[in-house]
């Protein structure tokens, strides 16, 4: 296990009450009826009780959690990944307003760049035909009506 | 078993028309591309595919995305042997004497083995379904509400304990399925549930969103966090004439072929992550009945040839509880499930008799995918081999923009697109702090089927829990949950003390 594991463990128990204290406030029935919130409250409760074990599991075998060393994702930085993320949901903001097209056009080349292409003279050909080559596969061959924005494409 | 036969060749009818022969062929190349390509595993690989089965008719749709599977199956031991890097989880076992019989420069006949040995296990596993699936059905008609909620709940749990590091985390990760599971609109009484006023949200959480977020989008987020020159390897690839086996290599392998055939064939119609404990339990074998283990890890061929056959056999038998019980074993075949319902096919004990065109359509067409690949991967082994050269930096940017478009396609909506980019990134962490996401998607799609089941038997048996145990096959289920919860701590106990008493009389 790794040593900030509990953290993980942590926010499930958070999730798991969370759901337990909505599905209160569902009709909970019996046994025999259930109502609606009798299922997610049994579960909510569970993935508490289970969370629980993980975090109490950890703290008790602390000392030889510390001693282990983190993955190569923890040891490296995840700056681009988070760069990534963050390209990802400015594109999927100004996907209708854009259009298809356009939208794939720079998501291509920024991603190019948070990757290292140095280039623009590389990065913004290959993003165009990369856009181009996705345009004429889903929109103009399979016909998926995808947004045209203010392009009209 | 006439009868299979007629209904065999009246799917070899569906299963040849020009229409579903160019879907089977498209599956089988997409699947070894997906295979081939490190970071896209055959559930991306389906999931991205889904939107575009949208226009076709269910068994079109089912028959490419069933090449996919088993396509990913074959291409996944191409970046094992030449690479040292798996394509996918279920090759991992394949880099052990493949990569090493590559650097010998042995490439050729490993690749060449794992075609072989992929065609006639796949061809096995298949043979298997046809003739053991239709009696299943029957059987399965005995089935109630309560022995589908044990089986479930049996699956759930030799999962969570097959799959990742820890039994707690990865049933952590089926509860947080579950409960996603729940969000919509309650399946018995129609009321709304965690929507918050959304109306996207009343129709549930799109699995398909959940699956590329997890497994395509949480993938690359991995990826790109690691040092570009970890995947930007030389890669060596064979030329066509060294591709070939010599006849030793054949008569030291066919051996290794059928076990592991019939290893796979077993271990695909229990659950979990079938072909990763069948290519386990291949190596193994083939290791300790070996005349010659000392060559294991060193590029023995039946190192090679009885995982991947086994790999693959352990694909095909997967498909029988998915068809027969309409209840997925393993994360690829929930993916298909999802699939299934999406073109309006409820998969079950009637699926046979409710959909034959169907269900005889995509076993004929596996048959045929297998040819395909047998022919795809021998000749074409270096043209795949060469998409390996694609730069990482280009291929991430690629993936991601395919994840966004297909998952776009779903429902032309851009909520799926942010619940995708919300599992991503999910996904992400759950690799940084080494969660399983398996079991969560398992635990999605039947989510509502567990519920449904649970409710009616308890409103059958007036809220009495006892009609779990009352029926034999329910409570036979359940006892083999305990007994798979149970023996390994037994077994850790009796090591314990077998190491102590060991120790004590050293002493």
């Amino acid at each position: 296990m790794k040593k900030d594991e509990w953290i993980g463990g942590i926010v499930i128990f958070l999730f798991g009450a969370i759901t337990a204290l909505l599905s209160l406030k569902m009709p909970i029935g019996t046994f025999r009826m259930a109502g609606t919130g009798m299922f997610p409250l049994c579960l909510g409760i569970l993935l508490m009780i289970l969370s629980g074990i993980f975090v109490l599991n950890i703290f008790s075998k602390g000392k030889k959690n510390r001693v282990k060393k983190g993955s190569s994702i923890e040891s490296s930085s995840p700056i681009q990944s988070v760069l990534f993320l963050v390209t990802m949901v400015l594109i999927t903001l100004l996907f209708n307003p854009l259009g298809y097209p356009l939208s794939a056009f720079l998501l291509m080349a920024v991603l190019l760049r948070v990757l290292g292409a140095k280039k623009w003279t590389t990065t913004l050909p290959l993003s165009f035909v990369t856009a181009a080559i996705c345009y004429f596969l889903f929109v103009q061959w399979l016909k998926i009506p995808l947004p045209k924005g203010w392009i009209g494409l | 078993m006439f009868e299979s036969f007629q209904h065999l060749a009246t799917g070899f009818g569906i299963a040849t028309t020009i229409q579903n022969l160019l879907y089977c062929l498209i599956g089988a190349i997409v699947g070894t591309l997906v295979g081939v390509l490190p970071g896209l595993g055959p559930i991306a690989g389906i999931a991205l595919l889904i939107p575009a089965t949208f226009g076709l008719n269910p068994t079109s749709a089912i028959i490419m995305l069933a090449g996919i599977y088993y396509g990913a199956m074959y291409g996944g031991s191409t970046t094992s042997i030449l690479l040292n890097v798996p394509g996918e989880t279920a090759s991992v076992i394949t880099c052990i004497d493949g990569y090493q019989m590559a650097q010998k420069g042995r490439a050729g006949p490993a690749l060449a083995m794992c075609a072989i040995g992929s065609f006639i296990a796949g061809s096995i596993g298949i043979f298997g379904l046809v003739f053991l699936a239709p009696p299943l059905a029957e059987a399965a008609l005995a089935f109630g509400p309560p022995e589908y909620f044990s089986l479930m709940v049996f699956a759930f749990i030799v999962l969570s304990n097959v799959t990742g590091t820890s039994l707690v985390k990865s049933l952590m990760m089926a509860v947080i399925g579950l409960i996603i599971g729940t969000i919509g609109l309650d399946p018995v009484t129609g009321d709304a549930r965690f929507t918050f006023g959304s109306i996207p949200l009343l129709s549930g959480i799109e699995f398909v969103a959940v699956a590329i977020g997890l497994f395509g989008i949480g993938e690359v987020l991995t990826n790109v966090n690691q040092p570009l020159e970890m995947l930007e390897q030389k890669v060596l690839i064979p030329r066509l004439r060294e591709l070939y086996p010599s006849f030793q290599d054949l008569k030291r392998s066919i051996g290794a072929i059928l076990r592991g055939a019939g290893i796979g064939f077993g271990v695909g119609l229990v659950p979990g992550p079938a072909p990763v404990i069948a290519t386990y339990a291949s190596y193994m074998t083939e290791r300790k009945i070996s005349k010659h283990p000392e060559e294991f890890g060193k590029g023995a061929i039946e190192g090679v040839a009885g995982p991947e056959s086994a790999n693959n056999s352990a694909c095909q038998s997967a498909f029988i509880p998915l068809f027969v019980l309409g209840i997925p074993f393993a994360p690829p075949t929930a993916i298909l499930l999802g699939a299934l319902l999406i073109h309006g096919v409820s998969p079950g004990p009637l699926m046979i008799s409710n959909h034959p065109q169907l269900f005889w359509g995509v076993i004929a067409s596996m048959y045929i995918g297998n040819f395909i690949l047998l022919i795809l991967n021998l000749p074409f082994v270096p043209l795949f081999a060469n998409i390996l050269r694609i730069p990482k930096k280009i291929l991430l940017p690629l993936v991601i923009l395919f994840c966004i478009t297909g998952m776009f396609t779903v429902n032309n909506s851009v909520f799926d697109i942010w619940i995708m980019l919300l599992f991503g990134g999910l996904g992400f962490l759950m690799r940084k702090w080494a969660f399983e996401g398996a079991p969560l998607l398992l635990a999605l799609v039947l989510g509502p089927k567990l519920e449904v089941a649970f409710r009616q038997s308890l409103m059958i048996s007036h809220g009495n829990f006892g009609v779990f145990i009352n029926r034999p096959i329910s409570m036979a289920f359940l006892i083999g949950m305990l007994l798979f919860l149970i023996l390994p701590i037994f077994w850790k106990l009796f090591k314990k003390t077998e190491k102590g008493g060991g120790g004590s009389s050293k002493q």
